[in-house]
């Protein structure tokens, strides 16, 4: 692994820029890559990585600037001809056929045949099974690919793009679903893959891997190129800070702000000790009537788990929830509800909405019973609950009527508010109330999540947006692998240094 | 968009909700209230607005009353059994073993009416026998483990077999009472008009299913559960139980078609409803009733039988064979679904 800058680069981005309605997600970003290199690639959620990713992998077109990959500019960008070039991406979830084989997957549209006509199975594994052990990887290539763990199929995704001669590897998060064990495994990959002479570009959150693993790293912020340097020449530190754009208040100290502790007036409305799932390894917080807690950490490190518990759609297998004080076991959406409790589910589309349904359907149907009258809906007595809601919480609709497939996401997302306001919920789980919602609609839900709480409500935000959480919340949960590495003060904290916990440089073996 | 949908206070079907556009001028003004009838939900009305006048042009015998008492008597026990599968596709559901079912309760009726039971007895029985199908059905699809497809394919050949073992194939002939109720016609003159009898269940059953689906819980449950089950369950709407409750309710409502049916021809044998099962989806996709859940209604898939009736019946007068009859009907179903696609 060397850092060879004579070596013309594999890939060469020049100055490409990206827009998607309402964010500028890339601009003008340069990055090189060179042929045998490790090159990581780091940034916040919502820095610009993704889009970089696809732009390379040919799922979208920049809108300028260019790409050159082999010294050639790329002209066509579609996924097949970046894939043609010899640029694999790897996604979270591999992308085979579950149903045909190991080696059918690898060798698909190369498959070994008898005269042109009978697939030569034995010849396919055969092939399998050398490429496979050139990897010291033990599965057998007869095996369908739906009989494999996560981690044994992303080995045979990378099996399938080393045979066909991929240049440039792009590992999108490979680790997010592996434990430490299997990572080690991945990691050693990586290394007989740079053996092999193949680059990998490596986009993922936790900065040891990047420092173990890259020659070289690049740094996005909002969509721009903060730097592209050796590893060896920076620390995590001066990564952390041009990841978050101002220098971490309490630098490589643990944050001197404990956890709020409990005001002496009664117990907490929800509670939350020593959770355990798959996923949640322990997990305690607590909010009071009229406080806004948020929860935060990179994705996959428990917050929508923590989320789901409450409302009862996972078991834990160890801890509890107390409601006022009251144990509470969640047995599912109906009996939560029942309880007061409603959670707005981080994807409004798929989760949260009926979207043939009108405006007032939709904000009832958490509280048919309360619009029923002997047996029958009350369509006026509807319209009057939906009417109220909608003009509290200010959702731009033409008319109750409206389908809400018609409404824009901030008045999507007030849809969903207002269901728990009409659900009569004391506490409230929001998971990603802002994504995906333009600025002004996000200062507008910041103010109606704060006078929800200002009116004797409890408020849980799940969310990996860390500068939107810190414009409203009162405390912040930091997670890690499922884990609470600190409760802070939403006041007495820095962006900083909650990525700093949440990514897990700094100071945050604390726990 | 849907004319009797939830929300939607809209009184005369195939109008929307109006535009609040007071500005535009006398020529756009009309043509703003052009805009505001729904094409996608009155096409079958103006398709059988053409037929009947095209029709008419060609027959003297054709826009008569006997005519039309004879269309609805033909369609009426299908119309009763779409607004059941209305219900279901709503709910993303659907049920394919009606026609069996159907056959089943007028079988059971038949039997029981054959052993000299009271008339009320048989009747109770055969919808018994048939709601206790739905409720099977909406049990096996409320687990979620296959497909309601799969589930109600497979009742309706278990119940072919079961119809074809009670009756030993042949059918049951003298339906007794049944016949008498629903064979003949209402006293002529206000308020019935001599309406074919079985006039008054299909009514009925109309005005309930337009109820149900407008003003009730469970039909507003319906609509959820088929527009997003997954947004439906995570506002605690209990799904399975929604469901069971649904598909016992086409039982239900498939039990009364038997009863109409084996009543009108007073006979009862287990090709009693044959093509019901298809022919009710038919009719309420026609009607404008999506076939994947979330929207559709009572009139509108009402409107789909009223079609089917129609050109049907033109077809005899037009003089051609019956075989024409399937292939338009074939036509328009396709037609049908692709309109409402394009709504989208």
């Amino acid at each position: 692994m060397t850092s060879d800058a004579a070596r013309p680069p594999l890939l060469a981005v020049e100055a490409l820029s990206k827009h998607f309605p309402g964010v500028e997600a890339l601009s003008a970003v340069s990055l090189t890559v060179l042929p045998g290199e490790v090159h990581g690639l780091v940034g916040q959620n919502g820095a610009g990585k993704s889009t970089l990713v696809k732009c390379i992998a040919g799922v979208h077109p920049p809108d300028r600037g260019r790409i050159l990959f082999d010294g050639r500019p790329i002209t066509t960008y579609t996924p097949k001809h970046a894939y043609d070039l010899g640029i694999a991406v790897l996604h979270q979830r591999a992308q085979l056929l579950p149903w045909l084989s190991v080696a059918e997957n690898v060798l698909l549209g190369q498959l070994p045949s008898r005269a042109g006509v009978v697939i030569d199975r034995h010849e396919a594994n055969r092939r399998t099974r050398d490429l496979l052990a050139q990897f010291r990887l033990d599965i057998d290539p007869a095996v369908p690919v739906a009989h494999l763990t996560t981690p044994e199929r992303q080995q045979v995704a990378i099996a399938k793009a080393v045979y066909r001669r991929a240049k440039l590897l792009i590992l999108d998060e490979p680790t997010a679903a592996l434990d430490a064990e299997r990572s080690e495994r991945l990691f050693t990959l990586v290394g007989q893959l740079v053996n092999e002479g193949v680059a990998i570009l490596y986009v993922t959150h936790p900065l040891e891997e990047i420092f173990r693993l890259a020659d070289r790293l690049t740094v996005l912020r909002d969509g721009r190129l903060m730097v592209t340097c050796p590893t060896r020449e920076v620390t995590q530190t001066e990564v952390v800070t041009l990841m978050a754009g101002r220098a971490p208040a309490a630098a490589a100290a643990p944050p001197t702000a404990p956890a709020v502790k409990a005001e002496p007036n009664g117990p907490a409305l929800l509670a939350v000790e020593h959770l355990r799932t798959d996923v949640l390894r322990d997990v305690s917080l607590e909010v009071r009537t009229g406080e806004v807690v948020g929860v935060t950490g990179v994705i996959g490190a428990g917050g929508h788990e923590v989320a789901r518990v409450i409302y009862g759609l996972d078991r834990p297998t160890a801890g509890r929830i107390r409601l006022a004080g009251h144990p509470y076991r969640p047995r599912g959406p109906r009996q939560s509800i029942g309880r007061h409790i409603f959670l707005v589910p981080e994807d409004p589309d798929r989760q949260g909405l009926v979207l043939p349904l009108s405006v007032a359907a939709n904000i009832t149907l958490v509280a048919l019973r309360a619009i029923t009258r002997h047996g029958v809906l009350s369509l006026p007595r509807e319209r009057a609950v939906a009417q109220q809601f909608r003009r509290d919480l200010n959702i731009a609709a033409p008319s109750l009527a409206t389908p809400v497939r018609t409404l824009s996401g901030g008045n999507r997302q007030k849809v969903l508010l207002a269901k728990g306001l009409a659900a009569d919920a004391a506490v409230l789980v929001l998971e990603e109330p802002t994504q995906g919602v333009d600025v002004s609609a996000k200062v507008e839900i910041h103010r109606i999540v704060r006078e929800l709480a200002a009116a004797g409500r409890a408020v849980l935000v799940i969310s990996t947006d860390v500068r939107d959480l810190l414009r409203f919340v009162d405390r912040i949960v930091c997670l890690r692998s499922g884990e609470v590495v600190q409760t802070v003060s939403a006041r007495e904290t820095s962006y900083a240094e909650i990525i700093a916990m949440t990514v897990g440089s700094l100071g945050a073996q604390a726990s | 968009m849907s004319t009797d949908h939830p929300g939607h206070p809209t009184v005369a079907a195939g109008l929307e909700t109006p535009p609040a556009d007071h500005s535009a001028l006398p020529d756009g003004r009309i043509r703003s209230r052009l805009r505001r009838v729904d094409v996608y939900s009155v096409w079958p009305m103006a398709v059988m607005v053409v037929l009947i006048a095209v029709t008419t042009f060609q027959s003297s015998h054709y826009l008569t009353v006997f005519n039309f008492e004879n269309i609805l008597s033909q369609v009426a026990p299908l119309g009763i059994v779409t607004m059941g599968q209305a219900i279901l596709l709503i709910s993303a559901g659907l049920d394919l073993s009606v026609g069996y079912n159907i056959a089943f309760a007028g079988i059971v009726t038949g039997l029981l009416l054959q052993q000299n039971q009271p008339l009320w007895l048989a009747i109770a029985a055969g919808i018994a026998a048939s709601t206790g199908v739905g409720f099977v059905n909406g049990l096996l699809a409320a687990q979620g483990r296959a497909h309601p497809f799969i589930i109600t394919l497979g009742m309706s050949i278990f119940l072919f077999g079961l119809d074809t073992q009670l009756t030993g194939g042949a059918p049951v002939n003298d339906m007794k009472g049944l016949y008498t109720a629903f064979g003949g016609y209402l006293p002529s003159g206000p308020p019935f008009f001599g309406l074919p009898s079985l006039t008054i269940p299909l009514v009925l059953v109309v005005l309930f299913a337009f109820a149900f689906l407008r003003w009730s819980p469970l039909g507003r449950r319906a609509y959820a559960i088929g527009g997003n089950e997954e947004a439906a369950y995570l506002s605690g709407i209990p799904v399975k139980r929604t469901k069971i409750y649904l598909y016992t309710i086409m039982g239900l409502l498939v039990g009364i078609t038997g009863m109409v049916l084996s009543g009108e021809i007073n006979e009862a044998s287990f090709n009693l409803a044959q093509n019901f099962e298809l022919e009710s989806i038919a009719c309420a996709v026609i009607g404008g009733t999506a076939l994947f859940g979330g929207r559709g209604g009572a009139l509108r898939s009402l409107q789909g039988v009223a079609l089917w009736g129609i050109v049907q019946n033109a077809i005899v007068f037009a003089g051609l064979s019956s075989n024409y009859q399937q292939m338009a009907l074939g036509l328009i179903i396709v037609i049908a679904v692709m309109v409402t696609r394009a709504q989208k």
